[in-house]
C-alpha cells in the first residue's frame, strides 16, 4: 500500500485507476526515466527477437528503421493530413461521447431508479466489441466518415457513463443532506453540487475514453476513408512495411501522450479545493 | 450564355465585387446543368488488390467521364465483409466481388444482386515458402493452408486440386491432429498471409495478387501454382450491381460497362502502364509499389507453369461471363467444404441459377462497341461466346 501512503484519497474505494488518472504528484525526472526504461525494453526485446536470421525480413520493427521511417514520414504531407484527420475523428468522437455520456452518467448516478433500470443494459452494451457495430454503422450512416465517428462513440461512451456515475455516487453524502436540509430541490442539487463535484471523474472518464478511441481508430479506418494514422497502419500491413507500421505506432503514442497531457492540465485547472 | 454587359467604371463597384457577381452568375449556370442531369455521382468500391484493376483503370484513364458519367474516385475498403456490407447498405453502385459471394447473396440471402460481367480472369496463386518442399498439390497432405474467405474462388480451386490428389480438406483447429491425407484449411486475412507463412503458422496460402507478388518480393516465397494454370482462364472477381439500381439507371450501367470493358482492353495492351497507374508511384489506388505490381502484370515464369502451352497470363482481362464457367462454379460450390450452412445450394439448378444471377445485356453491348471478343481473345472466333472449361490438375 505504499502508493496509497503517498497520495491522499478521501475515498479509498476510488483507488484502482486513480493511481494513474489523478493529478500527478511525482517529478518529471521519474517520467523521463520511465520512458527511457520503456525504450530500452523495446530495443532489447526487438533485438532479441528480430535480429535472428529467420526474421531478417522483419527488421523494420527495430528502432533504427522505425525512426528513419518516422523522419521520412515527417517530411510527407500525407502523414500530416493523416494526423489531422485522425485527431479530428478522435476529438469529434470523444466530444459526442461526452455530449451524450455525461448527462446520462449524471442521471444514472443521481436517481437510484434510473440506475436500476439502466444497470444491466449498460453492462451488456459495454462488453460488446465496438467493431461488431460495423455493419450497423454502415447501414445507419450515409458517409463512411460518420460511420467512423459512430464506432468511436460506441467504444468510448460506456467508460464515460460509468465513470461519471461513479463520480456522482461518490459525492460526500453530507453535502447532499445539508443542501436538502436547506430546501434544495433535485435540479438545484444537480446544478450546484453534483456536477461541480463530479467534474474530476468526468475528466478522468475522458482520459480513459481517449485511450479507447485510439484503439478503435485503426480498425475503424478499415472503412472507406482515404487518410488517417490507422489508414496508414493498414497500408503498411497491406504492403508488409513494418518500419512504417512501427513509425505510425510511435506517432500515435506521441499524439496520445500530448492529448493526455492537455487533459491533465485541464484537470488541474478544474480542481476545486473543497473537492479534494 | 449571356455575357455581362460592359459596365462603366463606377465608384461603388470594385474589381472584387465584379468578380464575385460574375462567379455567382456562372455558378448558377453550372448548378442549373447539374439539376437538369439529376444523376447522383456513380459510386464505386474496391479492395486494395489487383482484382479491382478494371474499375480503377477505367477511372484513372477518365473512361467513365468520357462516357459522360459523373463519377467519384473509387472508395477503398479493407475487407470483403466491409465491401459486401457497404454494397448492401447502398454505399456503392458498382463493385467487384469474388464470384461465389454474389451466388451466396442471391440464392441464400435473396439479395437482388446481378453479375454484370467478369472483372478479370486468373490472378491468384498458391504460394509456399522459398525453401519449402511443397511442389505439387500431392505434397500438401498433412499441411495447414490459409484461404481468404470460404466463399472465394481460392477455396474452390484449392479444394479442386486437393480432391484431385485424393486429399481430404478439413476445417478444424490448427492444433488438432491431421492425418497424412488430410489438409487443414482456415481463414486468414490476406495482408497477414505472407507473414504467417514466414512465421511457419501456415505451410501454404492461396490468395489474389499483390499478396503473392509481395511474398515473392519481400520474403523470397515461391509460387507453387498459378490458379490460371489449374483452371484455364477462370473467372475470379465479377462486376456486380443491385437489381434496383440496374432498373432505375440502365443508361448509367451501360455507360459504366462500356468504360470498364474499354479499360480491360487497355490493360491487356499496356500491362506495364497498368502497374504504374495503380501503384503508389502512379495514381495511388493500391498502396503497393509499381515494382511489385510489375511482377503481377508481366508473363509468369514458364518454369513455374505446368501447362505452358495454355499461354495463360498471371492476370488477364475478359469481360464476357461464360455461362459454362458460372455453372461449373455453382456445381463446385456444392461440393466445396466451407464453414457455414450450404444447404441452399443443394436444390439449386445451376442452369437456372445462371439466368437469375447473370445479366449479360450490358456487357454484350459494350463488347460490340470495342469489336466483340477480338480484343480479349485467343479463343475460338467461330463461336466466341461459348467455351469449354479446361480444368487440369497435376
Amino acid at each position: 500500500m505504499k502508493s496509497a501512503d503517498r497520495h491522499t484519497y478521501h475515498n479509498p474505494r476510488q483507488m484502482g485507476l486513480n493511481v494513474f488518472f489523478m493529478p500527478r504528484k511525482f517529478g518529471f525526472y521519474y517520467e523521463l526515466m520511465g520512458l527511457a526504461l520503456f525504450a530500452a525494453a523495446w530495443i532489447l526485446v526487438s533485438y532479441v527477437i528480430f535480429s535472428r536470421p529467420q526474421f531478417s525480413q522483419f527488421q523494420g520493427f527495430l528502432p533504427g528503421p522505425t525512426f528513419r521511417a518516422l523522419i521520412s514520414a515527417f517530411a510527407d504531407e500525407r502523414f500530416w493530413l493523416s494526423v489531422f484527420t485522425s485527431l479530428r475523428r478522435i476529438v469529434v468522437g470523444i466530444s459526442l461521447a461526452a455530449f451524450f455520456g455525461i448527462p446520462i452518467g449524471i442521471l444514472v448516478g443521481f436517481y437510484p431508479r434510473v440506475q436500476g433500470l439502466s444497470y444491466s443494459a449498460i453492462q451488456f452494451v459495454r462488453m460488446i466489441s465496438p467493431l461488431s457495430w460495423m455493419p450497423i454503422a454502415l447501414l445507419l450512416f450515409a458517409s463512411f466518415e460518420s460511420a467512423v465517428y459512430f464506432l468511436i462513440v460506441m467504444a468510448t461512451i460506456c467508460p464515460v457513463i460509468l465513470n461519471t456515475t461513479t463520480g456522482v455516487r461518490n459525492i460526500n453524502p453530507q453535502w447532499i443532506k445539508m443542501a436538502m436540509n436547506q430546501g434544495a430541490g433535485n435540479y438545484q442539487l444537480i446544478r450546484t453540487i453534483v456536477i461541480p463535484a463530479s467534474v474530476p471523474h468526468m475528466l478522468t472518464s475522458l482520459r480513459l475514453a481517449l485511450g479507447v478511441a485510439w484503439i478503435v481508430l485503426v480498425p475503424a479506418e478499415f472503412l472507406g476513408v482515404s487518410s488517417g494514422l490507422g489508414y496508414l497502419i493498414n497500408d503498411a500491413r497491406d504492403t508488409m512495411e513494418y518500419d512504417k507500421l512501427m513509425a505510425m505506432i510511435i506517432a500515435i503514442g506521441i499524439l496520445g501522450f500530448t492529448l493526455d497531457r492537455l487533459f491533465q492540465k485541464l484537470q488541474k485547472t478544474l480542481r476545486w479545493s473543497w473537492n479534494e | 450564355m449571356k455575357h455581362p454587359a460592359p459596365r462603366q467604371p463606377q465608384a461603388g463597384i470594385t474589381r472584387r465585387t465584379f468578380l464575385q457577381t460574375a462567379a455567382a452568375a456562372c455558378s448558377t449556370l453550372i448548378a442549373g446543368t447539374r439539376v437538369s442531369a439529376k444523376k447522383p455521382p456513380l459510386r464505386l468500391g474496391y479492395l486494395p488488390i489487383t482484382d479491382a484493376t478494371p474499375l480503377l483503370v477505367a477511372h484513372g484513364l477518365g473512361y467513365f467521364s468520357q462516357e459522360g458519367l459523373d463519377v467519384e474516385r473509387p472508395v477503398m475498403v479493407r475487407s470483403w465483409n466491409i465491401l459486401t456490407e457497404s454494397f448492401l447498405a447502398n454505399k456503392f453502385d458498382i463493385t467487384h466481388m469474388l464470384f461465389p459471394i454474389p451466388v451466396w447473396m442471391r440464392f441464400k440471402q435473396n439479395i437482388p444482386v446481378r453479375v454484370l460481367a467478369w472483372d478479370h480472369t486468373n490472378g491468384s496463386a498458391v504460394t509456399v515458402r522459398g525453401d519449402s518442399a511443397i511442389r505439387t498439390f500431392a505434397d500438401l497432405g498433412g499441411k495447414q493452408v490459409a484461404v481468404p474467405s470460404w466463399y472465394s474462388m481460392h477455396n474452390l480451386v484449392l479444394q479442386l486440386g486437393l480432391k484431385a490428389q485424393g486429399l481430404t480438406p478439413k476445417i478444424q483447429p490448427q492444433s488438432a491432429p491431421l492425418a497424412p491425407h488430410e489438409v487443414n484449411l482456415f481463414i486468414l486475412s490476406p495482408p497477414d498471409m505472407p507473414t504467417a507463412l514466414l512465421g511457419k503458422k501456415v505451410d501454404a496460402f492461396i490468395v489474389a495478387d499483390p499478396f503473392n507478388a509481395l511474398a515473392e518480393h519481400r520474403f523470397n516465397a515461391r509460387i507453387m501454382r498459378y490458379t490460371g494454370d489449374i483452371w484455364k482462364n477462370h473467372p475470379c472477381c465479377v462486376i456486380v450491381a443491385a437489381q434496383p439500381f440496374i432498373d432505375q439507371h440502365p443508361v448509367v450501367v451501360q455507360k459504366a460497362m462500356n468504360a470498364i470493358v474499354r479499360a480491360q482492353a487497355w490493360c491487356r495492351e499496356n500491362p506495364t502502364e497498368t502497374a504504374h497507374l495503380l501503384s503508389r508511384d502512379g495514381e495511388r489506388y493500391l498502396p503497393v509499389s509499381q515494382e511489385v505490381l510489375r511482377r503481377v502484370f508481366k508473363p509468369p515464369d514458364p518454369d513455374l507453369l505446368v501447362h505452358p502451352h495454355w499461354k495463360v497470363p498471371r492476370i488477364d482481362f475478359q469481360p464476357f461471363p461464360f455461362p459454362s464457367a458460372t455453372r461449373f462454379i455453382i456445381d463446385q460450390m456444392k461440393t466445396t467444404r466451407v464453414e457455414g450452412d450450404i444447404s441452399f445450394l443443394s436444390g439449386l439448378d445451376s442452369g437456372r441459377a445462371v439466368q437469375d444471377l447473370v445479366d449479360d445485356r450490358f456487357v454484350l453491348q459494350a463488347m460490340d462497341e470495342v469489336g466483340g471478343m477480338a480484343p480479349f481473345c485467343d479463343c475460338h472466333m467461330g463461336l466466341p461466346y461459348t467455351r469449354e472449361e479446361t480444368v487440369e490438375i497435376r
